[in-house]
């Protein structure tokens, strides 16, 4: 029994996944010699900080059943707005406002049209990744905007404590809030009950609807969030900011153990793979391959992370069944067990 | 019947799991004749339909077409040896036109398709069958009886020599089954060979040359239709072992808990009334496809009725979701316990808590594990749910385990009334017994409970009355002396026996 639960464990995705950011640490530690600088470490968090914050609320998204395509068009929209109120004589806390009101209102009506007129959420999203890019373009044009005051910048740039950056930490904390409200509170219960079997939580008297409209509108509200963090760490923005971003959101999502059709899936392999991700780009900037590479490469993990566990599970079934056929290929000596010594699944 | 027989089922079984579906059954039919094969829900109709049409494989038995033995592993060699069978709803491709659903499987595999010969030849099928239909309009949109001849005209352009009708005048006008009638006879007259499955017995004698009924997998009997009474007929159907089944001992009735006047949601059901009382369980019974599930789910908030009128505990009440029906005690366990009862990945333990989730929570919002898991351990015990782990998940369990999983949710969160559809369906017997037990507990507690099954006995043994419905409408609520198999089954299917049917309304 005992056995069974650590075997259980260990074969499960975060262990695989902890494995594999052991082996990238010890490669980049082997690599350069200047992987273990702080300043590199705190790299490491910063250059993503955005993707890594739209991480955290994608995984909630597609655990439940829905993806979105439009973050990285809100967090574009969200630091547009921010940098255009300012440029219009905004305070800096005004224009955040309003930006994450926008990113709160384009995830609305996001989760409006998935929810309540049934939409599927890629088509809405799309429609949205679309639409919401056009809105900052239309905003801001071919401009660049930024001449942020230093105090604003300085809170995406320099250290807080050591060379970490405040939004290192402000992700730290939404990690950990996010773990918990996934893992532990009602709400999390709900995202993983429709995410499995939507038909079943309403029977439940869950209102679905209410949820996925909920985490559309996190979903917005964080994304602008990020759009903020960009525009502090890169002190100015242009409406072409984070194009492409959703894509590599998600697959840090998938990655991390999270099922494409919903229902499974844990922070924690999220968090692994968001590292294991970080590290493994940080490791290859510092051996100098292009950012082409570095993209085709967590491409094929991506593509790894799907056929492994397949190639196990038929590995697996193969092995169970030669075993049922001759029991004593894999136990010599020994007394012919009847059973296959690895459990198969499903 | 001077004539050769054209197909023989001889001595056919299947078994799925644990339940014989067909238990060596034979049938005989002959060209130009229509055969009525008539049962009750469960009684093997459907899984003869399926090894004709080779979808399922018999356990032991043989099929032999005009003296050959014949053996058919899919769908395609059915049809090649000219077996084709059509359903109550017709499986059409909308966007497909009508000349192409009538050759779908069949058209000739050249490069390019010959739309001039495809309508032509598609023409001259309809026109056999004297109906007019535009073969080049889509199906799309077609009325049911409509795609029902489109069905027919793909079967006769297969050369279809038997037809098997599923349940086909079921959701058709008393007009469209005039119509499909004349096309039976017509296909009668050129010696197909009809099996004609209908729970309407005017009709079985309208049409039907000979009866045969099935009863829980068996043959029962076979007769001329000039033999056959629907008293006979019925009697046949309905005659089932009731072997060992828990009765449900008399409860105290209490206060009118549920009271419904009048409801309706067309087309799936009109005009229902019925009181039901702490302490009582009242059974609905009918037919498959009847409404019974329907009105569960209008009262559960589901699909909402849309006229008439609902009190729950004295007071009228609008029920629009499951949520709120939830709130007022009100619950409902489903006939799929896969699809609506349980999220099957997820642990024993956190479908048990699923509903009342919130009531786990601490100060802090968080779910408290312990107490869920006490929550579940109480249930586990109480209903000897048999499982090695509280975190097991809820799909590895077994059928009667899984019903168990449904009825803890829902009774940890203190319903008043509890509605079950199909609450043994799938079960094993042991455990079968031991939701009846619970059932009869529940009720001695005071819950006011209303049960939906097709199992006769069931419904019997477990109900302080029944209603009963046929087709969306209420035939009558019989009081639990009153209540036979026969009288049942006679209301389910639209027929009088011994007891007026009228009478029975009475007491509604």
């Amino acid at each position: 029994m005992q056995r069974s639960k650590l075997w259980a464990r260990l074969k499960s995705w975060e262990a695989l996944l902890f494995i594999i950011l052991c082996v990238v640490i010890f490669v980049n530690l082997r690599l350069s010699s200047h992987y273990l600088d702080l300043n590199n470490l705190a790299n490491i968090f910063h250059l993503s900080i955005e993707k890594s914050l739209m991480v955290l609320i994608m995984a909630f998204v597609i655990i439940n059943g829905e993806i979105d395509l439009s973050v990285a068009s809100i967090m574009a929209l969200g630091a547009t707005v921010l940098a255009e109120r300012y440029e219009a004589g905004w305070s800096i806390a005004a224009g955040l406002a309003l930006a994450l009101l926008v990113g709160l209102g384009c995830g609305l009506l996001n989760g409006l049209f998935v929810a309540y007129m049934g939409i599927p959420s890629l088509i809405v999203t799309l429609a949205g990744q679309i639409g919401y890019r056009g809105a900052a373009r239309i905003i801001l044009e071919d401009r660049s905007v930024g001449d942020f005051p230093k105090w604003f910048t300085s809170l995406g740039q320099d250290g807080f404590i050591g060379p970490f950056p405040i939004t290192s930490f402000l992700f730290l904390a939404l990690f950990i809030l996010g773990l918990v409200v996934l893992q532990y509170s009602v709400f999390g219960r709900y995202v993983y009950a429709i995410g499995n079997n939507r038909a079943a939580a309403e029977y439940a008297g869950i209102n679905a609807k209410q949820v996925k409209v909920t985490l559309f509108m996190l979903s917005g509200l964080i994304a602008a969030l990020a759009g903020a963090c960009y525009a502090a760490r890169l002190g100015n923005v242009r409406a072409n900011a984070a194009e492409g971003f959703e894509l590599d959101v998600i697959t840090i999502v998938l990655l991390g153990g999270v099922s494409i059709f919903g229902g499974t899936g844990t922070m924690l392999g999220v968090g692994l793979s968001l590292l294991v991700v970080l590290n493994l780009r940080n490791g290859m900037s510092l051996s100098n391959v292009d950012g082409n590479t570095q993209t085709s490469v967590v491409g094929s993990l991506l593509i790894l992370s799907v056929l492994i566990p397949n190639w196990m599970q038929r590995l697996q079934r193969l092995l169970s069944h030669l075993f049922a056929k001759n029991p004593k290929l894999f136990n010599r000596g020994g007394a012919a067990e009847p059973k296959s010594p690895v459990s198969v699944h499903q | 019947m001077t004539a050769d027989p054209l197909l023989e089922i001889r001595n056919v079984s299947k078994q799925f799991g644990a339940t014989k579906a067909l238990d060596s059954v034979s049938l005989t039919l002959y060209p130009g004749e229509v055969h009525a094969l008539l049962g009750e829900n469960g009684a093997g109709k459907s899984t003869l339909i399926k090894i004709m049409t080779g979808i399922h494989q018999p356990d032991s038995g043989e099929i032999l077409l005009q003296g050959h033995p014949i053996s058919l592993h899919n769908s395609a060699q059915a049809q090649k040896h000219g077996i084709a069978a059509i359903y109550q709803e017709p499986l059409v491709f909308p966007d497909l036109n009508i000349a192409e659903n009538i050759f779908i499987s069949h058209q000739r595999r050249n490069p390019l398709v010959r739309w001039g010969k495809l309508y032509r030849d598609a023409e001259k099928v309809l026109a056999q069958l004297g109906v007019a239909l535009d073969v080049r309009a889509l199906a799309r949109g077609l009325p049911l009886a409509a795609q029902q001849t489109v069905e027919i005209a793909k079967a006769i352009s297969m050369d279809v020599r038997v037809l098997i009708m599923d349940e086909p005048t079921a959701s058709l006008s008393i007009h469209e089954v005039k119509q499909l009638f004349a096309l039976v006879r017509n296909l009668r007259k050129a010696g197909v060979a009809i099996l004609f499955i209908s729970h309407r017995m005017d009709e079985v004698f309208e049409i039907a040359d000979r009866v045969t009924v099935f009863r829980d997998g068996q043959f029962v009997s076979m007769a001329p239709v000039a033999e056959v009474t629907p008293e006979r007929a019925i009697r046949d159907m309905v005659g089932r072992e009731i072997g060992d089944i828990f009765v449900k001992e008399p409860s105290p009735r209490g206060d009118v808990i549920l009271s419904v006047k009048a409801l309706s949601r067309e087309p799936r059901f009109r005009n229902i009334n019925f009181e039901l009382h702490a302490g009582e369980v009242l059974g609905l019974a009918g037919l498959v496809g009847a409404g019974r599930t329907d009105v569960a789910l209008a009262l559960f908030g589901i699909a909402p009725a849309h006229h008439g009128h609902i009190e729950y505990l004295g007071k009228e009440v609008h029920i629009h979701s499951p949520k709120q029906a939830t709130q007022m005690g009100m619950v409902y366990v489903p006939e799929d316990r896969r699809q609506h009862g349980l999220v099957l990945p997820m642990s024993l333990m956190a479908n048990i808590s699923l509903p009342s989730v919130k009531n786990y929570r601490n100060q802090f919002g968080m779910v408290q594990h312990h107490k869920e898991a006490a929550t579940a351990e109480h249930y586990r015990q109480q209903l000897s749910i048999r499982t090695s782990s509280l975190s097991m998940p809820a799909g590895k369990l077994s059928g009667g385990n899984q019903q168990k999983v449904v009825l803890s949710k829902w009774l940890n969160t203190k319903p008043r009334l509890l509605i079950l559809d199909e609450p043994t369906r799938g079960i094993d017997v042991g455990a079968k017994q031991e939701v009846h037990r619970l059932i009869n507990d529940l009720a001695q507690q005071g819950l006011a409970i209303l049960m939906i099954s097709s199992d006769l006995p069931e419904v019997l043994a477990m109900s302080d009355r029944v209603l009963v419905m046929r087709e969306g409408q209420q035939m009558g609520i019989f009081e639990r002396h009153e209540a036979t198999q026969e009288t049942i089954m006679a209301a389910a299917i639209g027929q009088s026996v011994e007891k007026p049917v009228e009478r029975a309304a009475e007491y509604a």
